[in-house]
């Protein structure tokens, strides 16, 4: 994961202030030159693959809502609407690609919030690639035993085979996570970490620059 | 004394039956202690009372009184205790929730508010002592079972706890990682770290412990050095003894030895070399079934290559198994033999070569037809666990191929012993009796090939007699079985054919004692010949040499 000379809450805020502007701004000139700055980033930090893999992923949403808006609408506001998920999503692919998930939740706990809501955060990136190979393995034992939970509709009736174990071996994990956690000091006050969160001028300097920027630009779009 | 438990009984949550009953128990600092115990003798209730889990976490109800370093564990929080006692808990998976290696170890030193160049010494000493150093920047679930296992150590380590307690570390290991697991646990022993390790598998770790204590129905039964206690009558515990312990008990002599060095010098001085080298001779299982038992084929694989992630899993794999034998498959952690037994029933398609089943063409085949023959016990019971009642598990594949057999699923229950759970949720079952739940749902649609992946993995000795005896009926039976495992003792009991697995290739392929002679391919898949062919071969040289 590439690491960025920011503090993690400088790069939220920043984030932040960049999705309120891409909402509030619907020109079409405006959303394709905020995406061509993020594509140089993209490059910048040599995230070329990763960005077309994440692509991949988006790819169908953003058509969906070009087709959508298009239809409903008119084909300028088919354009705006898809550009508009684009850069959002792109915002967001470099904010989780140069934070690693514990400094987000550092950062966070730092911020004031609770260390169980940070913890959920970055949890939730940690753990999906487990609950799949679960998940995997369930499905695998099922159809080993002629159970159709592949598709069409036998697999409707067949659905407790896969949720059935998955939702018990979930909760099973939860369990011992949660014992795991206590005896390693979870949400004792006074935690510190190694690499504690500082905010250095850099991080100053973002911070005020996105609130003039948003500041700035909401006294443009509604003051005149 | 770091850790003392003064007549400890405790119930769980509307169990009327105690975890732990009366429990009296001491341990001083810098000993190594082993606890033992079938499935259910409340070794993991130990563990977490001995952390303050109990009473803090688990309620229900706890008499007599535990020490931890001193601090009485009702009247210290968790978060207090766990400064003086870590727990390394039997699920690796469950007990990493960091993003890399690193944050996983430093966590708990965060936690306690420690001062970054203090937690810079203790993470370099940490990851130095449980050998990930190179792993450090790694995401936790992309390592290996034994390298998860490291971390979780490390990261208790890192807390430099008076008192140490690993429950069943050795389970899902393979047989390097084991060793490797081993050689921690003796540089923490040579560092001082009083380490309670609880265990089945006594063979794993006994030689290297000071004390043995056995549990029983949450009794401890039995305590004192290892040798003296497994000279006692101790045969009602369900131990799975050490297997040259079991080697000379068989054969008359009753004396506690843990190496083979010690084996020979025991033979050599009660002049026992022969007749016992010809005692060895007759337990070895040799001779390969599937020549008399005809010559038609069960599997064959054709230079078969699967790739994951563009990485090589499997790469030309040729393999050609008889009817009527019964096989098993070896190989260290990521090898890829579960890739390989998964394309014996088509959950894997070939990407290259082709696989018949009972010339049934694999790829061509549906999984749904092809597990019609082809029955698949997994390691883990849970994954297929789903109906209201055991009858209804063992019977939800026969009935969906309509091919339900009353006398045979009958049959089943009994050699199964699950009869008088028939009516009962196979959730309320052990861990064991799912276990063979899971055995009797394969085996009722009459498979003619049976796999069996890790069927000894975490199961205790009770466990393993019934799956011997269940085995050896199938075996007589004709039926034709595959098992991947680790557990070597097991496979030179039960298959006729070993086959090794090493970076998607078969390396070694014949009989027990041929494939355990082949020491490059042994050493290249990380495994050691089992203590009755190294005393085998032992003794075959002293006589070589004519001493």
């Amino acid at each position: 994961m590439k690491r960025s000379l920011l503090d993690p809450r400088s790069k939220l805020i920043l984030s932040f202030v960049a999705m309120v502007l891409l909402m509030t701004f619907s020109y079409w000139a405006f959303l394709a030159i905020s995406l061509g700055i993020l594509i140089l980033f993209v490059s910048q930090l040599r995230l070329w693959q990763n960005w077309l893999l994440f692509l991949k992923g988006l790819g169908f949403a953003v058509l969906s809502f070009f087709l959508i808006a298009w239809l409903a609408f008119d084909l300028p506001t088919g354009v705006i609407s898809g550009l508009r998920l684009l850069t959002i999503g792109t915002v967001f692919f470099l904010f989780f690609q140069t934070t690693p998930p514990e400094l987000l939740s550092n950062g966070l706990i730092k911020i004031g919030f609770p260390n169980a809501f940070a913890f959920v955060l970055s949890a939730s990136m940690q753990f999906v690639p487990v609950l799949i190979r679960r998940a995997r393995n369930i499905r695998d034992a099922q159809r080993a035993r002629g159970i159709p939970i592949e598709g069409g509709i036998k697999s409707i009736i067949y659905l407790p085979a896969f949720v059935g174990p998955l939702l018990i071996q979930s909760f099973k994990f939860a369990d011992e996570l949660a014992e795991a956690m206590e005896a390693r000091g979870f949400g004792l006050s006074g935690r510190r970490f190694r690499y504690e969160p500082h905010l250095r001028w850099i991080d100053w300097t973002v911070i005020a620059g996105s609130f003039i920027l948003l500041i700035t630009a909401l006294l443009i779009k509604y003051a005149y | 004394m770091i850790l003392r438990f003064e007549g400890v009984t405790y119930h769980y949550p509307g169990i009327n039956t105690p975890a732990l009953d009366c429990l009296d128990l001491s341990v001083y600092p810098g000993e190594c202690l082993l606890i033992a115990g079938t499935s259910g003798s409340g070794k993991s209730t130990f563990c977490r009372a001995s952390i303050g889990l109990i009473p803090h976490f688990y309620h229900g109800e706890l008499n007599g009184k535990i020490l931890v370093d001193g601090l009485d564990t009702r009247q210290h929080s968790v978060f207090e205790l766990f400064r003086h006692a870590g727990l390394v808990f039997q699920n690796p998976d469950a007990q990493l929730f960091n993003q890399t290696v690193e944050a996983e170890l430093v966590y708990g030193l965060e936690s306690l508010g420690m001062e970054p160049s203090q937690i810079e010494s203790r993470l370099a000493w940490a990851s130095r002592l449980t050998k990930l150093d190179a792993l450090t920047d790694r995401l936790p679930h992309t390592l290996s079972g034994g390298e998860k296992q490291r971390v979780a150590l490390g990261a208790i380590l890192t807390l430099q706890p008076q008192l140490l307690i690993l429950d069943e570390p050795f389970t899902h290991l393979d047989p390097e990682a084991a060793e490797t697991l081993r050689s921690i646990l003796r540089a923490m022993k040579s560092e001082g770290i009083t380490t309670i390790i609880v265990e089945h598998r006594l063979h794993e770790i006994i030689q290297d412990v000071d004390r043995l204590i056995l549990f029983h129905g949450g009794k401890k039964v039995a305590e004192g050095p290892p040798r003296q206690v497994l000279l006692e009558d101790v045969t009602d515990v369900g131990l799975n003894l050490p297997p040259l312990f079991r080697l000379f008990k068989d054969f008359g002599i009753q004396t506690a030895v843990f190496d083979i060095h010690e084996a020979i010098e025991k033979l050599k001085v009660q002049s026992l070399l022969n007749p016992f080298y010809d005692h060895l001779i007759g337990q070895f299982k040799n001779l390969p079934k599937a020549s008399k038992e005809g010559m038609h084929p069960a599997v064959e694989i054709q230079n078969l290559h699967f790739n994951f992630d563009g990485k090589p899993v499997l790469r030309g794999i040729n393999l050609y198994l008889r009817k009527g034998e019964s096989v098993a498959l070896l190989g260290r952690n990521g090898a890829g033999k579960t890739t390989l037994i998964k394309h014996l029933n088509g959950l894997i398609k070939p990407q290259k070569g082709w696989v018949r089943i009972f010339g049934n063409d694999t790829s061509r085949k549906p999984v749904s037809e092809l597990s019609r023959r082809v029955g698949l016990v997994w390691q883990n019971p849970n994954d297929q666990i789903f109906r209201s009642t055991v009858r209804k598990e063992v019977l939800t594949g026969s009935k969906i191929f309509n091919a339900y057999d009353p006398l045979w699923c009958d049959e089943l229950f009994d050699r199964f012993g699950l009869l008088p759970y028939l009516d009962r949720s196979p959730f309320a079952l052990s861990e064991g009796e799912k276990k063979r739940v899971a055995f009797a749902s394969a085996l009722s649609l009459k498979p003619d090939l049976l796999i069996l992946d890790e069927p000894t993995a975490g199961q205790d000795e009770p466990f393993r007699r019934e799956l011997t005896s269940c085995l050896r009926r199938l075996e007589q039976e004709g039926q034709t079985i595959l098992f991947v495992t680790h557990d070597l003792e097991f496979a030179a009991e039960h298959a006729d054919r070993w086959l090794i697995l090493a970076d998607g290739e078969i390396i070694a392929d014949g009989p027990p004692n041929k494939v355990m002679e082949d020491s490059t391919a042994m050493t290249k898949a990380g495994l050691r010949p089992t203590h009755h062919f190294q005393l085998f071969q032992a003794i075959k040289r002293l006589k070589e040499n004519g001493t």
